[in-house]
């Protein structure tokens, strides 16, 4: 049997899509982690954007991917996920 | 015959019957510009293979709503003219006009059923072709998504898989109660949203239930929206308890409940699945989730499921006798429950040693030294209602000389007495209090055959008109 | 994109930059895992920029970056 299509065991009142968790309303005091998915000159970037959110008040913890081409390990996600209550990820081009 | 007449039959290989008319299907074909519609692959009749259709899909069985195999079908241009079922000669030649057809075969063989009808199958065409009445919004998954992966993320389990609920398997449960899908019977709160029979089918889905327990499950989410559950601060409270339901009657038995051994603990997949399907009811319809509106301080393992049949005691009334039902009644019993407490006494020969037992047992419900606030349900099992059995006392007898030994003097209760700050203010003192309040203690029967342990089921500390009370509903089919 | 998914799923919010290239990719990505994450594209290329270039690009991108992370009652503050 195809699971492709659910019906909506809920109110309705949310949109189809999963949507992103909330957001906090504001950084001061909030743990940002910044995860470099190891694509070259990213640190560059990243290490701007660690200084602009710290002026902001936010405590920065950063985090690298082994490697872009590919997802972050689960370990990487645990920590990240143990560390931080909020994340940016950086910088595909 | 009229001139333009043609002729389509659903046949499958797989049928006797079908297999008998061969003959007669490559006379018609011969005559007449026929179609056969076969329901188990290509290639059946082989004789007459150039005017099979593989239906093996079964859409255009279902969409000519065919209930037997074979069923001759004429049309008259684009009209269907007429149709029999089964093999019987006489109707065959009166539909075709061909009164030589079939002379070689028996003069009637009834059919087979048609796979349409199967109950695996039916659901399934009938949610590929609209039917069904379903009108919850439809969720589309994408590719990479694993359809249990995806209601976690959704938020709609309670922590545990849940059984991805497809139009198929609603459909399928409906299939369960007479009620039309469409049918509201309440708000759900904490956002008070309208629950139809649809939406409560598609969580008792995800729960894991059989289509038969629906019924169940509809009137538990009747009693918890019953004014006097009191279900929005139930769920709202700190404290520990949620809803604990309770079925009496004969349908719990037709329908596999478990009121014996283990009947509290795990095990049992109706036991397991309507207490569940309660609980995804409130958290996907009402919004009721922890850390949104439920505020438990720590909670009780009751809250993904708590739901137990009453074990059938010919000496005592029932639980549905008790609240004013016919003994023949099922009925759904909720209670705001916290978990479950122990009571041992392996000594009692007289009723009035194990009624001192439960009531000690009984005086700690929320705090020894609380009176009227907490119900409690007390759950009897087999070797301990013998002692009364024997004695020959009723359960409302059981109940009398409980409530009477739970007659506390206030001086035991006030604050900072027993080395407690905890209890009642001073100015109550030299008075007698009842520590439930009227109605507040329910006695049922269940537990398996060894063992002499009954269970204290404590309740939320606001009872009654400040909280919550116990509410019965009867299961309508 | 996986790894924001993930992480949500775990209970951490957030959201990704990338280049203006990863656009269509990012949305078909998205509606194959059935979640779009919030997400923040700059212009391409990046790799051969200098430092200077790379550091005024954080700074451009930074009240877009503040969106990802943080949702203020009454809406972000951009001036």
């Amino acid at each position: 049997m195809s699971e492709s299509i659910l019906l909506d065991p809920g109110s309705e009142r949310d949109p189809v899509q999963r949507s992103p968790r909330a957001l906090p309303a504001d950084l001061t005091g909030r743990k940002v982690g910044l995860l470099d998915i190891s694509k070259p000159r990213g640190d560059v970037f990243l290490d701007e954007v660690q200084s602009l959110l710290e002026a902001e008040g936010a405590e920065v913890v950063r985090f690298r991917k082994p490697t872009f081409t590919r997802p972050a390990p689960t370990e990487l996600r645990q920590d990240i996920a143990g560390q931080v209550d909020v994340v940016l990820e950086a910088l595909a081009d | 015959m009229a001139a333009a007449s043609r002729f389509v039959v659903v046949t499958k290989r797989d049928c006797p019957t079908c297999q008998l008319v061969a003959p007669a299907l490559a006379a018609l074909g011969a005559s007449a510009p026929l179609e056969v519609l076969n329901q188990d692959g290509p290639g059946f009749p082989e004789a007459i293979a150039d005017k099979v259709v593989d239906d093996s899909e079964l859409d255009r069985s279902y969409a000519l709503d065919i209930e037997i195999v074979p069923t001759l079908i004429r049309y008259d241009g684009e009209v269907e003219a007429g149709r029999t079922e089964g093999w019987d000669r006489g109707a065959w030649q009166a539909l075709t006009g061909l009164t030589d057809l079939g002379t070689e075969l028996p003069e009637f063989r009834p059919g087979c059923g048609s796979l349409t009808q199967d109950p695996l199958i039916a659901p399934r065409l009938a949610a590929r072709h609209g039917g069904g009445g379903l009108g919850a919004r439809r969720i589309s998954l994408g590719p990479l998504e694993d359809a249990i992966e995806a209601c976690f993320e959704r938020g709609w389990s309670d922590g545990l898989p849940v059984v991805p609920p497809t139009p198929e398997r609603v459909l399928a449960m409906l299939a369960g109660t007479s009620r039309e899908p469409g049918e509201v019977i309440g708000e759900v709160p904490p956002d008070l949203v309208p629950v139809s029979i649809e939406k409560i089918a598609i969580n008792a889905v995800m729960a894991g239930c059989r289509p038969e327990y629906l019924p169940v499950v509809i009137a538990a989410v009747e009693a918890a929206l019953d004014h006097p559950f009191c279900m929005h601060g139930l769920l709202a409270t700190t404290y520990f308890s949620g809803p604990m339901v309770v079925v009496s009657g004969p349908l719990a038995r037709r329908i596999g409940m478990n009121g014996g051994g283990n009947a509290l603990g795990q095990g049992n997949r109706a036991n397991a699945t309507i207490g569940r399907a309660l609980q995804l009811v409130i958290r996907n319809v009402g919004g009721g989730r922890p850390g949104g509106v439920d505020r438990a301080t720590l909670g009780n393992p009751g809250k993904y499921t708590f739901c137990f049949a009453e074990d059938d005691d010919p000496k005592w009334t029932s639980l549905s006798e008790d609240k004013g039902f016919a003994r023949d009644a099922t009925t759904v019993t909720l209670f705001a429950a916290d978990g479950v407490q122990g009571i041992v006494d392996q000594k009692a020969r007289e009723p009035e040693s194990l009624c001192r037992s439960f009531a000690a047992g009984l005086r700690v419900v929320s705090h020894p030294k609380m009176v009227q606030a907490a119900d409690a349900f007390l759950v009897v099992t087999p070797e301990h209602a013998r002692v009364f059995h024997d004695a020959g006392w009723s359960k409302q007898q059981v109940t009398d000389r409980l409530n009477e030994l739970l007659t506390i003097d206030s001086d035991e209760l006030i604050q900072g007495v027993g080395g407690m700050a905890e209890g009642l203010p001073a100015k109550l003192a030299g008075r007698t209090f009842r520590k439930f309040r009227e109605g507040g203690l329910t006695l049922v029967r269940a537990g398996g055959q060894a063992g002499m342990f009954s269970a204290i089921i404590g309740g939320w500390g606001a009872s009654g008109e400040v909280g919550s009370s116990p509410v019965t509903r009867e299961v309508r089919a | 994109m996986h790894d924001i998914s993930d992480l949500d799923g775990r209970g951490i919010p957030g959201g990704f930059i990338a280049s203006d290239e990863f656009r269509e990719a990012a949305r078909a990505q998205g509606d194959a895992l059935g979640f779009h994450a919030r997400a923040l594209y700059v212009a391409h290329p990046i790799q051969d920029r200098t430092d200077d270039e790379m550091k005024a690009l954080a700074r451009e991108a930074f009240p877009g970056i503040l969106e990802l992370l943080r949702d203020p009652p009454g809406g972000s503050e951009r001036s």
